[in-house]
This record gives C-alpha cells, sequence and structure tokens, in this order.
C-alpha cells in the first residue's frame, strides 16, 4: 500500500484522493459514491478496464489491487484510496506484449475483446498464486469472469500457454 | 482454385486486431468522449401495460443538472415515424414510438428521456421525473395472447402479428397410413443475446454542416443509417455513423431499431452538446431485443425403412410488441425440413403479441428453433422405432451433390473422431451402475445425443429439387399475412425489405438495403456486399469492406483474403470499416454471412484490382511490391499512368448464401437425486467449405456451441403474471461460466462452397444452430434411463423441470 | 448503477466506527462490500452514510484458542479458503467458503459482512449455525456474544444492533471423532443455493453409533434452520443408509422454502432432502481423517 487512507469524504463534495495505478502515482477528485472502475475511466481515462453488467456479475472490470483480483465495480475509488493498483494498460512494456497477453493472441484466447482486460488481470494474480495450474484449476479461477465468445475453450488454453511462458522465463532468468 | 486452399496454411499467429485489445487501447463507444459531452437517460415504465396519465418534470428540472427532456409527443411533433419495422415477411404494422404515446406496452419501455450534465447525477435526476399510469392487464402469455381479451395493440382487433403456411403434398393422408408417428410439444422459452458490453451511443450534431455523427454499437453502421434517415425523415447523408470496436453483437445490436440513437441526435441537435448513453445491464435486459419464445407441436411419420413421409406442425411464437426484425419464425419453419427430404409437409406458423420487449435475432436467428425442432424429433422417432440415432439420419439425408456438404462423411467423421463406440461403452458402463444407494451417492445416468444441421437447406435443398416449396407448387397458401414459400421470393422480398411500415423513406432503405448512392451498378441486398480495395505507390493496401467485426476477426481474414490475391504481405494490408462515410455502403455483420458476401466481394475487389495493374502493365501481372528482376514496381507502374493509387470497388452478389453444415455430439450426464445435467464432452464434426482462418472458425463454433448448451439448461427470460421481468441481471439469467461447460472438440471435414469466391460457408451461428438439440438429445438419451418415457422438450432444461419429468409428473 | 448520495468514513478505530454508527441511524458498516455495494448500485438499499471498517486492525485473525476456534469477523473468503485448521478441523466451513462467488469476490468478501447481510441463502451463515458458532459484537455498551441460534433474526436481519459491530465469530472445537461437511445445490457453481445443507457428525467410539448429530438447511425461510427432529432422531443411532434416509425424511420439517425462477416449492424439498442424505454421507467419510475433530 502507498499514499493515504480517505477518512471522511461527505456526499456532495468532491474528495482528492491518490493511489498507486501502474506503478505510478495517480490523483483525482471525487464523490463517495464513484466506483474505482468509473474513477478509472472516468477521470483518470484509462478505459481499458470495462463495464459489463451493474452486480458485480461479469468480472470486465477486474483489475489487480494490493496483489489481488477484484472486480473495480465493486469498490468505491475512496476505499481504494492508497492502495497498488495494476489495470490491463499496465502489462505491456511500451507496445511489447507480455508473456500472458502473447499467449493470449496466440491461442486465439479473445474474441471481441471486451472481456479480455478483466481476463488478463484474473489471469495475471491466478498464475502468481498458482504456477502450475491445472485445467479445473483455471476454469475454477476464471468463474468470475464471464465471456459470451469464445466459449471459455481457447481461454483455458491461453492461461496454459502463458504459465508454460511465464516458467520458461523463470527458468531462464534464473539461469 | 488450388491457390485458394493452399493459401490457408499461411495464417498468421495471431489476429490483426488483437494486440489493441489485449494492450486495453480498443475503443468501444463507452470509452470514446467529446469535450463538454452531456448525458442522456431513460425514464421506464415499471409496468408491463399501462396507460400514461401524465409525464411531470418539474422535480427533475428543479436540479442544476437537468438539461432537457423528450417524450412521446415531442417525438411525433418532430415527425418521427413509428418505430421500424422489417417486412420480410409481412407483420402487422405496430404504432409504437420509441418513446411510448398513450400507453407502455412492456416493462421497460422508455415513456422519456432526459440530458444531464453530469454522468452521477443521471440516475437521481430520472429518479425525480414522476408519471403518472392506470394499469391494464398485461398479456404474458401465448394462451392470453390468443384469446385476445386484452390487446396489445387496439387497432389490429386481435393479437396476432403475422402467420404463414408452408403446404405440399399431402401430410394428413401420409400420416395416416404410415407405420411410424410421433408427436411431441417441444420449445425453446425467450432467451438474450447478452453480449459483454452494453448498447452504447454518442452523438454530436454538427451544425454547421448540419450533420449528426453518430458512434453507436451496431453491427452494421449503413443499418442504423438507414433507420435513423428513415425515422427522422432526414437524407441518408446528413448521418455519419461509426463503430471501432464493439463487445459483441449476436444479432442483439442488428437490425433492431432502438430509441437510444436518434434520441441522442435529437438532443444533440437542441441542445449544441454532444450527447453519451450507455446502457445499464438491468436495461440490456429490459430492452434488447430478445430471441426463441418459440414453439412447436410437431407431428413426423416415416415408413417402415424410417424414411420420412411427412411433417406436420403448428409453430406459435411469442414476438412481444413485435420486433424490426420478424423473419426468425420463418426461418425456422424453413430450418425445420433439416436436410432430409420431406415429401409431404404441413406446417402452420402464427406469432402472436404480448406485453414484453421486441423479439429480435438471436444467434441463429430462428435456425437453432428449426433445427432442434426436428433434430429432437427425429430423436424422438429413432427411440420408437428403436434404430440408433445416427443411422436413422443416414437413411434420411439426401446424397450430396458437389460443391455441398457431404452428410455422410460427416456422420462417419463423428464416428471416427469421437471414439463412438467407446463412448456408447462408457454410457452403457455408468447406466448399467445406476441404482439407488447409500447416502453421498452421486447417482448419475449417462445419455449421447446427436444433432445435424446448418443454417442452409433453407426449405430443404433436397425439396427444392423435387419443385416442392416452390411458388408454383400447388397447394401453397397465401393470406393477408402470409409469406410465399420459395427461396426464390425471399431473395426477392428481401430487396424490397427494410422499407417503413408506415412511410418512405427520402433516402434509400433501411434493414438489409444498404444505399448504392455512389457505385453504380448493382443494388445491395442480404446475399450481397460491398468492398473497396485499393493499392498505393508503396505497395500498401486498404480494404474497405461493409462487413462490421464485433468479435469475427474480419480485419484478420479479410486482409488474409487480400494478401493472398494480391500477393502482398499480410502487414501490408489494413482492413477499414464501421464508417459510413470511408464505406459508403454495406449491409453489415449477422446472420454467418461476413466471410461468404463480404469476404466474396473483397476477393472480387481485388481481382478487378490486378485486372487494372495488368492493363496498366500491358497485359503482365505484377507481383507487389517485390522487386523481381525484370519486372517494374507497383510505384513504377503507378507513376506511368500518373496515379497515386489503384483502386477497384465490388458489389458482389454470391451465387446463394453459403452456410456451414455440421454434425454434433453431446455426451451428457444426469444426476438422478436433482436433476442437475451437466455436459462433459462435446464434439462437432463441420464442413464450413475453405478455412480462412482454423482458429478463427473453431473460436466461432466454441462460442457457439456454448450460446446452444446456455440456451439447452440455463437461460430463461422470466416474467410474473403482472408482466415484470424477473431476470434482468446475470445472476438470474444464467449465461455459461467457465465452470459449466466442457471443452469443445472441432474437427473440420470440408468441402469449399461453390458459391462463394473464397469457397468459404457462413460457420458464425453453427454451433448454436445445431446444438440445442444435441444436449437436449443427451439429456432425453439419459432420463430414458431413468423412466421409459421421460421426456423434457422445451428448453432451458432446468434441473426442477427434468426432476419433475423423472417423476412422471 | 450509481447509487445514491451517502457520506463515507473510514474510522481509525472501533469505538470511532461505533460513535459514526450512533450518531446516523441510516448508516450502514462496509467491510468488503461484496454484498452491500450490488444492492447499492442497484438502489436497492440506499444508506446515507457508509462506515468503512475494513481497515481496521486486529480483526482478521484465525486463532485456535484451544476450546474453540476465534475467527476475526474482517477476515476474507479467500483467507479462510487457505486455512489448513479450517480445511482440516472444520471442514464444512471450507466447503462453505469455496462456493462463495468466484476468486475475485472472495478476495474482498469478509465473514463478518457474509454472515451480517444474513441472506438465508448465502453459504456460511448456514454452515456456522450448524456449528453452534457464537458471534461476539461491540457496542457503545461493550462486548456481547450471541449463540447461533440467536444471530440470524429474519431475512437480511440479525442480532447485531445498529451501533454495534461483529468482531469476532467463535466456533467450538468439534468433539472426537468427528466429521463435517457442507454441500449446495444450484443452477451454476457460483450462484445461490437451490438448497443448502451443512452436517456435523461425532461418533462413538464404536464407531458406528452416532452420539450427535448437527444438521441445518438454509434457503427455506428468513433464516438458516436447524433440523431439530433429524437431529433427535439420528443420536445414538448407527448412522446407515437406512437412518440417513429416515433423518433426512426429518429434516424438512420446519423448512418454507419459497419458489422462484429456479425451482418450486415442492422441487426445493426434496433437494433438502437429498442434500441432507449426501451431506450426512460425506461429513460420516471424513471421521477419523486428519483433524475430522480428533484430539491431537
Amino acid at each position: 500500500m502507498s499514499g493515504k487512507n480517505v477518512r471522511v469524504a461527505k456526499a456532495d463534495e468532491l474528495t482528492e484522493l491518490s493511489m498507486r495505478i501502474n506503478g505510478e502515482e495517480c490523483r483525482g477528485e471525487v464523490e463517495p459514491r464513484t466506483l474505482l472502475v468509473f474513477f478509472l475511466r472516468d477521470e483518470l481515462n484509462l478505459t481499458g478496464t470495462h463495464v459489463g453488467c451493474d452486480t458485480g456479475h461479469c468480472g470486465a472490470c477486474t483489475v489487480v489491487m494490493d496483489g489481488k483480483a477484484v472486480k473495480s465495480c465493486m469498490i468505491l475509488a475512496v476505499q481504494a484510496a492508497g492502495a497498488d493498483i495494476l489495470t490491463v494498460e499496465g502489462l505491456a512494456d511500451d507496445d511489447k506484449l507480455n508473456p500472458i497477453q502473447k499467449a493470449f493472441t496466440e491461442n486465439h484466447g479473445l474474441q471481441c475483446g471486451f472481456c479480455t482486460p478483466g481476463l488478463l488481470m484474473t489471469t495475471l494474480a491466478l498464475l502468481r498464486e498458482n504456477q502450475q495450474p491445472t485445467e479445473a484449476d483455471i476454469r475454477r479461477g476464471i468463474e468470475g469472469n464471464l465471456c459470451r465468445c469464445t466459449g471459455y475453450v481457447n481461454v483455458v488454453k491461453s492461461v496454459k500457454a502463458a504459465a508454460r511462458a511465464l516458467s520458461e522465463a523463470r527458468k531462464e532468468s534464473s539461469q | 482454385m488450388s491457390t485458394v486452399l493452399e493459401l490457408s496454411k499461411k495464417e498468421p499467429e495471431g489476429r490483426v486486431e488483437d494486440p489493441r485489445l489485449l494492450m486495453g487501447k480498443g475503443k468501444y463507444v463507452d470509452d470514446l468522449k467529446f469535450e463538454g459531452e452531456a448525458y442522456m437517460g431513460m425514464v421506464r415504465s415499471p409496468f408491463a401495460h399501462a396507460r400514461i396519465k401524465g409525464i411531470d418534470f418539474s422535480k427533475a428540472q428543479s436540479s442544476p443538472d437537468f438539461i432537457a427532456a423528450l417524450t412521446g409527443e415531442d417525438l411525433i411533433k418532430e415527425g418521427v415515424t413509428t418505430v421500424m419495422q422489417n417486412q420480410w415477411p409481412p407483420q402487422k404494422p405496430a404504432q409504437r414510438y420509441h418513446l411510448a404515446v398513450g400507453k407502455v406496452r412492456f416493462t421497460g419501455e422508455p415513456v422519456a428521456a432526459i440530458l444531464v450534465r453530469r454522468k452521477n447525477s443521471l440516475e437521481d435526476l430520472i429518479e425525480l421525473v414522476e408519471v403518472d399510469y392506470d394499469l391494464l392487464p398485461a398479456v404474458t402469455t401465448i394462451e392470453e395472447s390468443k384469446k385476445g381479451t386484452n390487446l396489445v395493440y387496439e387497432d389490429w382487433g386481435n393479437n396476432l402479428s403475422q402467420s404463414s403456411d408452408e403446404k405440399w403434398g399431402s401430410a394428413e393422408k401420409a400420416i395416416a397410413s404410415a407405420p411410424h408417428v410421433i408427436r411431441a410439444r417441444e420449445g425453446i422459452a425467450r432467451q438474450e443475446s447478452a453480449p459483454m458490453e452494453p448498447h452504447s451511443t454518442l452523438v454530436r450534431y454538427r451544425k454547421d454542416e448540419d450533420v449528426y455523427e453518430v458512434y453507436a454499437t451496431v453491427q452494421s453502421v449503413h443499418g442504423l443509417r438507414g433507420r435513423l434517415s428513415s425515422e427522422l425523415r432526414t437524407p441518408e447523408k446528413k448521418f455519419h455513423v461509426r463503430v471501432m470496436d464493439m463487445g459483441g453483437g449476436f444479432g442483439s445490436k442488428g437490425a433492431q431499431s432502438y430509441p437510444e440513437p436518434l434520441l441522442a441526435c435529437l438532443f444533440s441537435r437542441m441542445t449544441g452538446l454532444p450527447v453519451k448513453w450507455t446502457a445499464t445491464r438491468t436495461e440490456e435486459f429490459l430492452e434488447a431485443a430478445s430471441g426463441r419464445d418459440q414453439y412447436c407441436d410437431i407431428t413426423l411419420a416415416c415408413n417402415e425403412e424410417g424414411k420420412i413421409v411427412a411433417i406436420k406442425a403448428n409453430l406459435e411464437c411469442d414476438v412481444g410488441v413485435t420486433g424490426t426484425q420478424n423473419h426468425m419464425s420463418m426461418l425456422s419453419m424453413w430450418t425445420m425440413l433439416g436436410h432430409y427430404r420431406v415429401p409431404n409437409v404441413e406446417v402452420h406458423m402464427a406469432a402472436y403479441a404480448t406485453n414484453k420487449m421486441p423479439i429480435g435475432p438471436v444467434r441463429g436467428a430462428g435456425a437453432p428453433e428449426g433445427c432442434y425442432f426436428i433434430e429432437r424429433a427425429i430423436d424422438i422417432m429413432a427411440r420408437k422405432m428403436g434404430v440408433d440415432p445416427l443411422e436413422l439420419r443416414r437413411r434420411n439425408l439426401v446424397a450430396e451433390k458437389p460443391g455441398k456438404e457431404d452428410h455422410i462423411g460427416l456422420i462417419n467423421g463423428l464416428i471416427d473422431r469421437s471414439g463412438y463406440e467407446e463412448l456408447l461403452k462408457w454410457k452403457s458402463q455408468v447406466n448399467s451402475r445406476y441404482r439407488v444407494q447409500g447416502p453421498s451417492h452421486s447417482n448419475l445416468v449417462a445419455g449421447l445425443g446427436v444433432s445435424y444441421g446448418g443454417r442452409s437447406g433453407f426449405g430443404g435443398d433436397a425439396n427444392q429439387d423435387e419443385g416442392w416449396g416452390s411458388e408454383d407448387s400447388p397447394g401453397g397458401q397465401s393470406n393477408d399475412w402470409s409469406s410465399q414459400g420459395s427461396a426464390d421470393q425471399w431473395q426477392r422480398d428481401s430487396r424490397d425489405s427494410g422499407r417503413n411500415s408506415n412511410e418512405e423513406s427520402e433516402g434509400k432503405s433501411s434493414g438489409w438495403n444498404g444505399s448504392a448512392d455512389e457505385g453504380g451498378g448493382a443494388e445491395l441486398d442480404f446475399e450481397s456486399e460491398y468492398a473497396r480495395v485499393t493499392l498505393d505507390r508503396k505497395g500498401n493496401v486498404m480494404v474497405y469492406t461493409g462487413s462490421s467485426p464485433h468479435g469475427q476477426g474480419i480485419e484478420t481474414t479479410f486482409a488474409q483474403l487480400a494478401s493472398e490475391e494480391l500477393n502482398v504481405p499480410l502487414d501490408r494490408v489494413t482492413v477499414v470499416w464501421g464508417d459510413s462515410v470511408k464505406v459508403p455502403m454495406g449491409i453489415g455483420t449477422f446472420g454467418s454471412r461476413s466471410a461468404v458476401t463480404g469476404g466474396s466481394a473483397v476477393v472480387d475487389a481485388c481481382r478487378k484490382l490486378k485486372a487494372q495493374l495488368a492493363d496498366i502493365n500491358n497485359g503482365k501481372l505484377v507481383d507487389a511490391p517485390t522487386n523481381r528482376p525484370g519486372s517494374p514496381t507497383i510505384a513504377e507502374v503507378l507513376e506511368k499512368r500518373g496515379l497515386a493509387e489503384l483502386s477497384a470497388e465490388s458489389i458482389y452478389k454470391v451465387g446463394s448464401m453459403s452456410y456451414s453444415s455440421g454434425i454434433h455430439l453431446c455426451a451428457l450426464t444426469l444426476d438422478v437425486d436433482t436433476g442437475k445435467a451437466k455436459v462433459v464432452r462435446y464434439v462437432v464434426v463441420e464442413d464450413c467449405g475453405r478455412i480462412i482462418n482454423k482458429k478463427v472458425v473453431e473460436g466461432q463454433l466454441h462460442g457457439g456451441v456454448v450460446h446452444a448448451i446456455g440456451g439447452a439448461l440455463l437461460e430463461k427470460l422470466g416474467y410474473d403474471e403482472q408482466g415484470n421481468l424477473l431476470t434482468s441481471t446475470f445472476m438470474d439469467y444464467c449465461i455459461p461460466t467457465s465452470l459449466d461447460t466442457p471443452d469443445i472438440e472441432v474437427y473440420h471435414e470440408t468441402t469449399p462452397s461453390s458459391d462463394t469466391l473464397n469457397g468459404a460457408k457462413g460457420v458464425g451461428e453453427s454451433g448454436t444452430i445445431v446444438g440445442y438439440a444435441a444436449v437436449m438429445n443427451a439429456l432425453n438419451d439419459a432420463l430414458s434411463n431413468v423412466r421409459p418415457g421421460a421426456q423434457v422438450n422445451l428448453a432451458p432444461a432446468s434441473p426442477d423441470s427434468i426432476f419433475a419429468a423423472m417423476a412422471g409428473d | 448503477m450509481i447509487p445514491k448520495r451517502f457520506d463515507y468514513y473510514s474510522p481509525g478505530s472501533l469505538q470511532e466506527a461505533i460513535r459514526l454508527l450512533r450518531q446516523n441511524g441510516e448508516a450502514k458498516i462496509l467491510a468488503g462490500g461484496q454484498s452491500l455495494l450490488p444492492l447499492m448500485k442497484l438502489r436497492l438499499a440506499a444508506p446515507t452514510a457508509l462506515v468503512d471498517i475494513s481497515k481496521l486492525v486486529n480483526l482478521s485473525h484465525i486463532r485456535d484458542n484451544g476450546d474453540y476456534l476465534a475467527i476475526g469477523a474482517l477476515i476474507t473468503h479467500d483467507a479462510i479458503e487457505h486455512d489448513v485448521t479450517i480445511r482440516d478441523r472444520f471442514t464444512l466451513i471450507n466447503d462453505a467458503v469455496a462456493r462463495i462467488g468466484d476468486q475475485q469476490v472472495r478476495n474482498l468478501g469478509t465473514i463478518g459482512g457474509s454472515v451480517c447481510h444474513a441472506d438465508p441463502a448465502a453459504d456460511l451463515p448456514t454452515a456456522l449455525l450448524v456449528a453452534d458458532t457464537r458471534f461476539v459484537m461491540e457496542g457503545e455498551g461493550g462486548r456481547r456474544m450471541v449463540p447461533a441460534r440467536d444471530f440470524f433474526v429474519d431475512f437480511f436481519s440479525t442480532a447485531v444492533g445498529h451501533d454495534e459491530i461483529l468482531t469476532e465469530l467463535q466456533v467450538p472445537r468439534l468433539p472426537k471423532r468427528s466429521g463435517s461437511a457442507y454441500v449446495k445445490h444450484s443452477l451454476r457453481e457460483a450462484d445461490f443455493a437451490i438448497a443448502n445443507v451443512g452436517t456435523i457428525v461425532s461418533m462413538e467410539e464404536d464407531g458406528k453409533t452416532c452420539r450427535e448429530a448437527r444438521i441445518g438447511f438454509g434457503s427455506a425461510g428468513p433464516t438458516p434452520l436447524r433440523a431439530a427432529s433429524a437431529e433427535q432422531f439420528l443420536k445414538g443411532r448407527p448412522l446407515d443408509e437406512a437412518t440417513i434416509s429416515e433423518a433426512a425424511e426429518r429434516a424438512i420439517e420446519g423448512a418454507n422454502p419459497s419458489p422462484d425462477v429456479h425451482g418450486s416449492r415442492e422441487y426445493r424439498l426434496k433437494m433438502i432432502k437429498v442434500l441432507t442424505q449426501r451431506s450426512l454421507g460425506l461429513a460420516l467419510s471424513r471421521v477419523g481423517m486428519t483433524g475430522g475433530g480428533a484430539e491431537r
């Protein structure tokens, strides 16, 4: 965690807050009722994180907050003040896709792309927890990310491929 | 064309569209922003059927965030027409406006729209708009609709929206004398497209040019342009419609005319502000045109050998307040004859209006229903006759024609690839273990189900050959509200379709007619698509297409086609779509048509371009842009003529629409104690003709099949007696998650299509079209081990309904 | 989608949180927010103030106190799922959290938030009722403890006073030779239960006779319920197919499930019976496994 918590935020006022996003300190002003996903999309113009539903079921809004995959539509921005957040925009190095993104494109793990950022972040957190997930682990891990295009078949393949790629990268860097 | 098939080896590793989508750099409509934009919100009826006594904006107006409001009366004053309805087949005109006038007819129907300054205050102000309603009894079932006690549209006199008949031979006679006759009541409940991206629109009216800059989540920018032009009685050239990235459509972002883009245009013109609107998921469920909701009483008769002698069926559909697109039930009528020769047919279809949201195309748009009706009936017959389901199909599928599917080959392919004999053994083992045992023991039975079909076989190619189902065949009926029987007539009608049922539009068309303002020559229709290809001096190729991808990978597959035809590297080709100015006309992406029509148009345009190159270079075809010794570069060739670029256009009409077929096999276990079904294995053997990109094709099939599994076991839009929608969140409307479906195995046994220029057959909907019956047949196969005669023929087959069937309720 | 307006507070201490609640009769506690926020986004709930206790310390522990396991109210479902003690010795709680929502929800949702939300179709309330959990809450008057039977009062309503905060759950150690299980029947894995049943069986030394059985179910009334008649029946009897079946028949006494899109009343009652059998069978099979309740 970095930065300061918000202690009080009044309903009709805009409260300043800051949080670390993709390694950078970001500031903004929000109402208490501003959801984290709207802070990202509207205040900071990080529109890679998407809104697909209004009850926290679809997972399109998933980001990694303080190391855990969370749905950013189910958190108030003020709750996330001071937190360390990773969004899809933080994955690639300039325009070079990271191993997870590469695995998804090589295995056709995306079609319309709308659920994809959320799935990538869930995958990132999943593979940090479990470096060699089985198919069952993967299917359970991505249960909170709905997809209407892929039928999950190539998503599972992509996550497996990403696990392998990360494992290779670890072996290489340890040599 | 040998090159067409060889070059499929040159598939790229990933798709062209992938990097931006993976980096979160996609531009979906809600991602776009204009400086100073205002936010539109809809005031929606909480009741299914009620008179509007009054609307009071005073509380909302007292907020400093309030900017403006619109009601149905305002629309009428503006001269806005009623909501567009296509007339293929003819349907009764529905006097319904984009904002309700006089009465509301479905829960969620908008009665007013407001414009506010800040996004956060939108819902606050919507709540402050007070609408006074007088409740009316809601018509919520087909039965109630048929009674006609309460009318959805008073001027109709009843609730019948459209009806149709198809008849040849004498089904009654054939059934009476057939040794094997089965009857069943089948159906699929109302279901949603549910793309992950909700509908959204952003409009900026540019006063100086008198042009509406419209961004919208649509499967065809030209379709929206046509609708806006027609409904706002404004020339098409006043609308610049765009979409950049779209998060799925599955039909719901297709032909249905929604209020929001039109209202955003009006607001933007009224206030001079850019106007943004995005649906919440709840609004998606309330308003997006939903599909299925068809029920079929079918009688299937076979002779001693199991050959079909007759089909008699009565189809009933609940079309809600009626939709812009209304052909789904007719498509069901056609596809329910499958690929089988049926010498005697009597099918009657009637569609009824109710107090539900408009009916609309949902992946397959009537074909899943039709395929389900026949394929389920075949299985019931197979069980009655004691014949293996695959064998019964073998006996009835017509022999292959050149360029068409090898039906028997596909069945044999399935038996090989799925290890069918092993699966039969597995099923047998599971079922022999089934007996009531002690606690904590899951009592499982197993079932296998197959289904064969595809969107092709409109009226049955087999039957067409015999002259059945054509306009000229005896016994064809027609009345005011019926369709004509033949595919030919359908083709003629489709050119006329899309005209607003009340008014002629000033510009051309809507629905399936793109406009042909420039470019001359053929008029676009459902069987064609527009493409333009340019080649510049550096050897860069631009492909402009009327297709409109939202997951189908067209930026990649069309680039592949152009790359092959013109022999340029893939990374030199850019596909441009989704812009009604850059692409002056088009039909769009829906109905499994893009590779077929759009792809053919691209190939055609490329060939015309090559012909021009040859022409410039005096007959020598130039390989662009490589500089082979002795041959001029593209730059030199163009320089010679003083041209910056070459350009060729195509409006290409295919010989006939070409769709993939396939045979699906579903292996399923059923927990006898709870009624919970689980698909444990699923195999597809399919023929989509030339595979342009294998991963893309398989991805479409995976998604389509999983959509069908959801439709067969999980998904239902539920209503209470007052017409309230009970399932308006992803909690209550259950689409499959990653835990609900298995791996989907796909194998290909392809025959290139002779009707398209690239040999491809449409595959986008095939997984869904064929999938329902595979799952339901597997389920019923499993059920037969629990109680002989137990059947569930209404989808979705919920655990509750399965349990009831097992108990004999 | 956007909640109604509210003031937001993130107090630095429990006492400050309690004071804030007392000062505002319409304030609600925010912990993980995974139950509350969806309701607020649909505007089905509209508290005028939120008191965010998620950052308070000393409420996220899992401590073995010998006679009971002390679980801090702010511990997340994910943390519970990974806790070895709970998995081995209070397996039904592990079973329950594993069925809650999805990974993202489990990462933020807390045990305190879940039980105070008190949805009878949720997983933890049923499991904790079966385990005779004691609920510890603090208010301005000090600390008090409420047993599970008195904790769940009605739909979405518990014994926690408006200006009290649940701080700890105490789950009594299971007797020797115990096994436990929680099973759920739902349309999809993460859906709310059509039926859900938790059981704990504690066996005599002979390993065949049931010394005590505890059976509880949710989704059949305003609160989760104990199946007293079934429990009474099994006491002192051998646990076998016949007795378990009979217990399942008795289990539905007092059950009153409401029909909905996923199941009729009759179907739901039958599912309680089926799940009671399955849960008892599974709990029985876990007796004698590591920590099924055995003394170390």
